[in-house]
């Protein structure tokens, strides 16, 4: 499968700060590829480099043209905290922006792809939240992209506007588009993405589709205890640690559950409530990005749960 | 989709978004009305004395033209460039086959119709409220919508550049006032060059908005005698090319200055 989107060693500092800082990537034609990562991790500026409208060291190209000359009717962005002429409707703003390509999708089809066809003449700032960014992300369809890039497009959004974007993002996908997508929504990045890209300071620290990299970064099963009891009181054959006002028990499959039980019920621990989990890509983000994060500030969640009952 | 299409999309979008800002529409059109009724009406012109309204009423038609061709394209184009920045709309329509140039030229043409308007609505005030004789024919009424037209286009220009280094909405408007306080009144607009010192005058051809007072006045009728001096060339038409000329040089300046990356 040939690469849409091709970028070698990208770097951009603002100042002392660098923004990017060597990343490389590849994202095949038709592939949904998600960035996630902390704040400030690089996300936007990323976005930016590849849509040619930052200034980055490093090359990328764009169905192997130079991101300042590819045919913008292939490319469609969604920017992150795009904010439009907030005195036109939802329907004039997609006619507008429709109204600068060659071919556009009908109005109203893209209407009711985001779910605005009852809203459709209420001015934007009238809008809710949601509805804004349901209609931003409208504008980013309207010319029917071959590559789209879509930068937090569900901030904001319910959770029943989330997934009609989820399932749009599908379709789009399954019609051949190519989608590069940031979000904080570990949920969506998981549904959506063939692969994920973990962004942390800069750095593309981790990329591989994202049940492979749960099962490399995420951790083992766990069995989560709603208790006070010190993790010594309790004679277990599994790794136990205190995280505020839980023991986390690790490595616990579903079928061992019992075991754990008992050696509760055993040493006498009063607890209220007992959850088992898998582990998800938010383990691996908290992993990957929370090393990252406590080397950078030398704090880890235990340590903040210590400091709060000093 | 052509380069007329575009620019047609991008002027529907920015006419509508000015047309639903009554705030702005109100000041756009009651600007020029508290102006000619504060120094046509209440201070009154042509008294025959000293001071800067001693020139009859025609000699202050660019200077109230000026009024809304100066300060109108400046603030507004200088604030779009500002609003566009702040809401990362360039960074949306650079990836779209609308060029910065287009967007400018769709900014601008917004800005001849309203301004276009709102000089109309001058060009009557003064005539009812001062006494202003403006009886010019065809072709001298269409020069004045000529130099109109090339004055807003190019303060749109200049508003692009002071919105673009601008680093925010309240700078432009510091900025925009700070650059067209000084022109208003040192372009042969209210003040005859003859009030100013000696070695000032030569400065007052750097403005650009001199030689829209210049031919305004040659159009209208009105004395100007930096215009008598140059015989050699029809201060109607000559002051139309070389305005024409600053517009273009200015509109490519904001053209290029728009941003384009973060």
């Amino acid at each position: 499968m040939a690469a849409t989107l091709v970028a070698e060693d990208l770097r951009r500092t603002y100042g002392e700060t660098v923004a990017l800082d060597g990343v490389s990537l590849s994202v095949e034609a038709g592939e949904v590829f998600a960035l996630v990562g902390p704040n400030g991790a690089g996300k936007t500026t990323l976005v930016r480099a590849l849509t040619g409208t930052t200034d980055a060291e490093g090359s990328v190209s764009l169905f192997g043209a130079d991101p300042r000359a590819v045919d913008p009717e292939r490319v469609g962005l969604l920017p992150q905290a795009f904010d439009p002429p907030e005195r036109l409707t939802a329907r004039e703003l997609i006619a507008y922006y429709g109204g600068l390509y060659d071919e556009a999708r009908d109005v109203d089809a893209v209407l009711a792809d985001v779910g605005l066809t009852g809203d459709a003449d209420t001015w934007y700032k009238d809008l809710s939240g949601g509805q804004q960014r349901r209609t931003c992300v409208g504008t980013a369809l309207v010319n029917d992209p071959d590559l789209l890039f879509l930068d937090e497009p569900t901030t904001g959004v319910d959770p029943a506007g989330r997934r009609a974007l989820w399932r749009l993002v599908e379709e789009l996908a399954d019609g051949g588009t190519t989608v590069v997508l940031t979000t904080h929504d570990m949920d969506e990045a998981h549904r959506l993405a063939d692969r994920v890209g973990l962004l942390a300071d800069g750095r593309l620290v981790a990329v591989d589709d994202p049940d492979a990299l749960v099962a490399e970064y995420g951790g083992d099963a766990r069995l989560v205890v709603e208790t006070d009891a010190d993790p010594g009181a309790v004679d277990l054959a599994y790794p136990v640690e205190r995280r505020d006002d839980r023991l986390v028990v690790s490595g616990v499959e579903p079928r061992d559950i019992g075991t754990v039980v008992d050696a509760l019920e055993t040493a006498g621990v009063d607890y209220d409530a007992l959850t088992w989990t898998e582990p998800d890509l938010a383990d691996v983000y908290l992993r990957l990005a929370g090393e990252r994060e406590h080397g950078a500030t030398g704090r880890d969640g235990p340590a903040l749960a210590g400091e709060a009952g000093r | 989709m052509t380069r007329a299409d575009r620019i047609r999309a991008a002027f529907r979008a920015d006419w509508h978004s000015f047309l639903r800002r009554r705030t702005a529409v109100f000041f756009t059109f009651f600007f020029p009305l508290i102006i000619v009724v504060i120094f046509g009406v209440l201070v009154q012109t042509g008294s025959g004395g000293g001071g800067i309204f001693a020139e009859p009423p025609g000699y202050y038609v660019p200077g109230y033209l000026a009024v809304v061709v100066l300060f109108t394209p400046l603030s507004r184009v200088g604030s779009e460039v500002a609003r566009h920045r702040d809401g990362n709309r360039f960074e949306k329509l650079a990836t779209t086959p609308l060029s910065r140039g287009e967007w400018l030229l769709a900014q601008t043409l917004v800005n001849v119709v309203v301004i276009g308007l709102a000089a109309l609505m001058l060009l009557a005030l003064m005539v009812v409220l001062t006494g202003a004789d403006l009886s010019v024919g065809v072709s001298d009424l269409a020069l004045v919508v000529g130099y109109v037209g090339l004055g807003v286009a190019l303060f749109c220009g200049l508003g692009a550049v002071v919105g673009s280094y601008a680093g925010s909405q309240d700078g432009v408007i510091a900025a925009s006032n700070a650059v067209a306080l000084p022109l208003l009144f040192l372009s042969e607009t209210f003040v005859p060059p003859e009030m100013l010192p000696a070695w000032f005058r030569p400065a007052v051809a750097l403005s650009p908005l001199t030689y829209f007072s210049r031919g305004v006045r040659a159009a209208t009728g009105g004395v100007s005698s930096v215009v008598a001096e140059s015989a050699f060339l029809d201060p109607h038409v000559s002051n139309l090319f070389f305005l024409a000329a600053l517009a273009g040089a200015f509109l490519a300046a904001g053209a290029w200055a728009l941003p384009r990356t973060d």
